[in-house]
């Protein structure tokens, strides 16, 4: 296979994953209102676990590379392995981290978990071999396609579509039904929900570990992609990328939020490979963070309503009722 | 039938009763905050089928009150029943589960959900919405829906709204979403509605209507508490009046012999 | 055993006295503005790098500690006065500003790794021999950065209770509007705590690189989770309590890592958080839902 042949298909697979993460984000963010600023973490936590089940048994510290619980999983075991991951670390970090308490200070405290652990998995060796990371993770299918992903770009490519598209679309129905309603209504007003008899702290606890699982599995993906793990990959600034996405793309709207998946960690992000090499290397990466942020407090100044807004659902018509003119879209 | 609301089957249409058992009682509440006591040793009692009015000045620790009894300010004495239970303790949405909805003092509308999805989220907060049902029951969900569909027409139907049922929370005007705030509480069959001055942001000429609307409510067999400024209003609409000021009930009784108690003017007047 | 815990809780205080001197300017800022100030961390390493960069200018250190100061309250100032005022004009919520606060956080760290080329650079000044006493070694200089704490909290704690501009500073922070109609004028105010607390920030970013001995582009970025747990632990606004959390934080962050914990430490300190944050939610968060911006 050609080298653009590959570079397409490993652009197509991290769409596949970071159409997910976004997907995961918006369900907590534009559904529910929960400003998940440690994002990352749970992405990370699912794809370390993905890496330990087909790494096999550790080494131990004789070893080039420590870990836990190595094993050697089979598909599917291995990512859900990954979103059992990622669910149960949103689930301890939100039995604290969604008290009740001011928004800032609860996106806040979430951003420190995503500081720290950083620093943990940095520095603990024996947990999760320090800042090396780990490397040599293989895909689920080796025994039969091939020892590795990126020898079967193609067949990854097709794998992970179809488990984004599937998961996706549960995301998508969840968010419509009435469940998501609720959703929508904790995130307007938490004390007039409550007051109608919503259980705020189980609604908002679910939409955490719901959506800390749908990240842990798209880190299962992407780590048995790339096939290796290193906490370096997995910084707070990460999580800002995936939600500039769904700013530029539109909060509240799924097919905004796959358009701008597509032009902000895709297009934009990749862009730089193609302009000529500018100072030492690494210069343009950290650029480019640079202007993630500042595009982050562009959305912000101008509040867009991105490219798709959230889109206004009409009232179905009970039986016996005299349709009304529809009111204008957008009106007042 | 339009203009006809069904309530809970256990209590058929009556006038209201003098003497029939109070549906919600409050003993001795109190709400602090920090040093201050906003509410201190407040009794109050409403029964079925009764409105009964809260006034008193600005800060006289009215709406802390309805929040000790919704559950969504700490209590720091008191005890509260809701029939038989004791719900002193209870979070609020387990007190809504039990029939006891309120609304707010700032409006609370759910700004970014049309009316209709403002009403239909509000009835089904016990167990149509929860995840397990959604994903395990779909067609029960599905008919619960359409019930519900039917419900929040009718609603909006009684109360001339059905105009709105497309407009987000947030196009509405003061009134309007007054409006929807007790619109979304009768969805839920409430034995009890606590109502924080609900006619502000309501245009005069609209308050004789929402006065006859409140009236045929609790006609229905509610209990209705309201905190009201204009006096007016009380005296068309409430059976009994609570006078507060400082934190603690001042008077107590008919309107037109609490607004002559001496007692209540001096409250007024400083 | 019992040595290693006391010159363990010796390096905790030393740790406390930094961290004491950004909780400080943080919940300065924090209580007046209502700004949850994510870039703290990012204006810690810009002062420690100005203090890095006058060293390698052959300024004398304790200079450098000033103008790291300074710098930390310039850049508060351009990003408060400039930036922050620019979002208050479009109305921008309390949540925004703390969302506006975090791009400029990133904006600024990943500035300062384009231009300090991701390298981690040495910063060995004022070391000396360290005196024994008893189980505890010291260095002279952490002995100065304890007594600068200390002196700090007794100035600013002066400053905001003797002064007038202190006596404006708490009504603002307590009722801006009745503040303003009384006359206060409020934008100075604000302008004020910007440099103060700006200052308090750049400061501390250098007495941390003056005891890690090092600086990058994470260096406050890093230490920022355990500055927002001391100023939300000590209660907002009140600078006693900081400089009490900041105490504990210190403290339980170095035993921990005196035991052998290293990776630990800051989670050990964010744990009293949360501990708390689960026990009583209340006492840390209570309250302050409805507060207003002031810029
Ligand atoms: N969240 C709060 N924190 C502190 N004090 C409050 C709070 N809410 C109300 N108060 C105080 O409690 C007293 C009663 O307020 P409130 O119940 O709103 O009175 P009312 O509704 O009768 O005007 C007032 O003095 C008010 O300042
Ligand atoms: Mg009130």
């Amino acid at each position: 296979m050609g080298a653009w042949a590959f570079y397409i298909t490993t652009l197509l697979v991290y769409f596949a994953v970071d159409v997910l993460s976004a997907f995961s984000l918006n369900l907590q963010f534009g559904y529910a209102g929960v400003v998940n600023f440690g994002f990352i973490v749970f992405q990370a936590a699912g794809a370390y676990a993905a890496a330990v089940v087909v790494l096999g048994p550790s080494g131990g510290v004789a070893s080039f590379q420590q870990y836990v619980f190595g094993a050697r999983l089979p598909f599917p075991l291995d990512l859900l392995v990954a979103a059992a991951a990622g669910a149960l670390l949103s689930f301890v970090v939100g039995l604290f981290a969604l008290r009740r308490m001011r928004r800032d200070y609860q996106a806040a405290v979430l951003l420190i978990v995503s500081l720290i652990a950083l620093q943990v998995v940095s520095a603990d060796v024996p947990l999760f071999n320090g800042s090396n990371g780990l490397t040599g993770v293989t895909w689920p299918f080796g025994e039969f396609f091939g020892a590795t992903a990126t020898g079967q770009p193609w067949l990854y490519l097709i794998y992970s579509l179809v488990i984004c598209a599937v998961v996706c679309g549960g995301v998508w129905w969840l968010s419509r039904s009435p469940w998501g309603r609720s959703l929508r209504a904790m995130r307007d007003h938490e004390d007039a929900a409550s007051a109608m008899g919503l259980n705020i702290t189980s609604l908002r606890l679910q939409v955490f570990v719901l959506g800390g699982a749908v990240a842990g599995l798209s880190g299962g993906l992407l780590v048995e992609y790339i096939g290796a793990w290193s906490p370096g990959a997995w910084g707070y600034a990460e999580t800002f990328v995936i939600f500039t996405a769904i700013f530029v793309g539109g909060v509240g709207n799924y097919r905004g939020v796959m358009i701008g998946t597509l032009l902000v960690p895709i297009i934009f992000l990749e862009i730089p490979r193609f302009l000529p090499a500018i100072g030492y290397p690494g210069l343009t990466d950290s650029l480019e963070w640079v202007v993630v942020g500042l595009a982050w407090m562009l959305c912000l100044l101008f509040r867009p309503r991105g490219i798709l807004p959230e889109r206004r659902l009409r009232a179905p018509r009970a039986e016996g009722v005299a349709l009304d003119p529809a009111p204008a879209e957008g009106g007042a | 039938m339009a203009g006809q609301l069904a309530v809970d089957a256990s209590s058929s249409p009556e006038t209201p009763a003098v003497g029939s058992p109070p549906v919600l009682v409050a003993k001795g509440v109190g709400v602090g905050y920090g040093g201050v006591r906003a509410v201190d040793d407040v009794s109050i009692s409403i029964s079925k089928g009764e409105v009964v009015g809260i006034i008193g000045p600005n800060g006289a620790g009215k709406s802390s009150l309805l929040g000790a009894l919704g559950g969504q300010v700490k209590r720091t004495q008191g005890v509260i029943t809701l029939g038989d239970r004791d719900i002193s303790s209870l979070m609020p949405h387990d007190r809504a589960r039990l029939g006891l909805v309120r609304t707010f003092q700032t409006t609370s509308e759910f700004a970014r959900m049309t009316v209709y999805e403002n009403l239909v989220t509000a009835a089904e907060g016990d167990r149509g919405a929860s995840l397990r049902s959604v994903v395990l029951h779909p067609r029960q969900t599905a008919q619960r829906e359409l019930e519900l569909r039917a419900r929040a027409w009718s609603i909006m139907e009684r109360f001339e709204m059905t105009h709105t049922a497309d407009l987000y929370g947030r196009e509405l005007s003061g009134g309007q979403r007054r409006l929807v705030e007790i619109m979304r509480c009768l969805m839920r069959h409430p034995r009890v509605l606590l109502l924080d001055e609900p006619m502000v942001g309501v245009a005069p000429h609209l308050t004789g209507k929402l006065i006859d609307d409140l009236r045929g409510i609790a006609q229905e067999g509610l209990g209705i508490l309201i905190v009201e400024h204009a006096l007016e209003v009380v005296r068309k609409l409430c059976d009994r009046v609570v006078v507060m000021a400082f934190g603690k009930v001042i008077a107590a009784g008919e309107f037109e012999e609490v607004v002559r108690d001496p007692v209540v003017q001096a409250a007024y007047l400083s | 055993m019992l040595a290693q815990l006391i010159s363990s809780a010796a390096d905790g205080v030393v740790v406390a006295a930094i961290l004491a001197v950004a909780a400080m300017g943080f919940t300065l800022q924090f209580s007046l503005t209502n700004v949850l100030n994510l870039s703290f961390g990012a204006v810690m390493t810009i002062g420690g790098f100005t203090a890095y960069l006058a060293n390698l200018a052959g300024l004398n250190a304790w200079l450098g500690l000033v103008l790291g100061a300074v710098a930390g309250a310039v850049a508060t100032v351009l990003l408060g006065r400039g930036v922050l005022r620019l979002y208050a004009r479009r109305h921008t919520q309390l949540f925004e500003m703390m969302m506006v606060t975090l791009g400029m956080s990133l904006v600024i760290d990943y500035g300062i790794q384009a231009i300090s080329q991701n390298a981690i650079y040495g910063y060995t000044v004022l070391q000396a021999a360290p005196i024994r006493l008893g189980p505890i070694d010291v260095t002279p200089i952490q002995v100065a950065i304890i007594g600068m704490a200390v002196v700090l909290l007794v100035a600013v704690e002066a400053g905001l209770h003797l002064t007038k501009l202190g006596k404006a500073l708490r009504a603002t922070a307590v009722e801006p509007s009745l503040a303003r109609s009384c006359g206060i004028q409020t934008g100075r105010v604000v302008l004020i705590t910007w440099v103060v607390s700006g200052a308090l920030c750049g400061l501390a970013g250098v007495v941390y690189i003056i005891s890690t001995q090092s600086v990058d582009y994470t260096t406050g970025e890093l230490f920022l989770p355990l500055v927002i747990a001391a100023a939300i632990l000590g209660g907002v606004g009140s600078l006693r309590g900081a400089v009490a959390a900041s105490l504990v934080m210190g403290l339980v962050t170095e035993i921990v890592a005196g035991f052998g914990g290293a990776a630990y430490s800051t989670v050990a300190g964010f744990a009293i958080l949360v501990v708390v944050l689960l026990l009583r939610p209340g006492a840390v968060f209570g309250g302050a839902e409805d507060r207003q911006l002031v810029l």
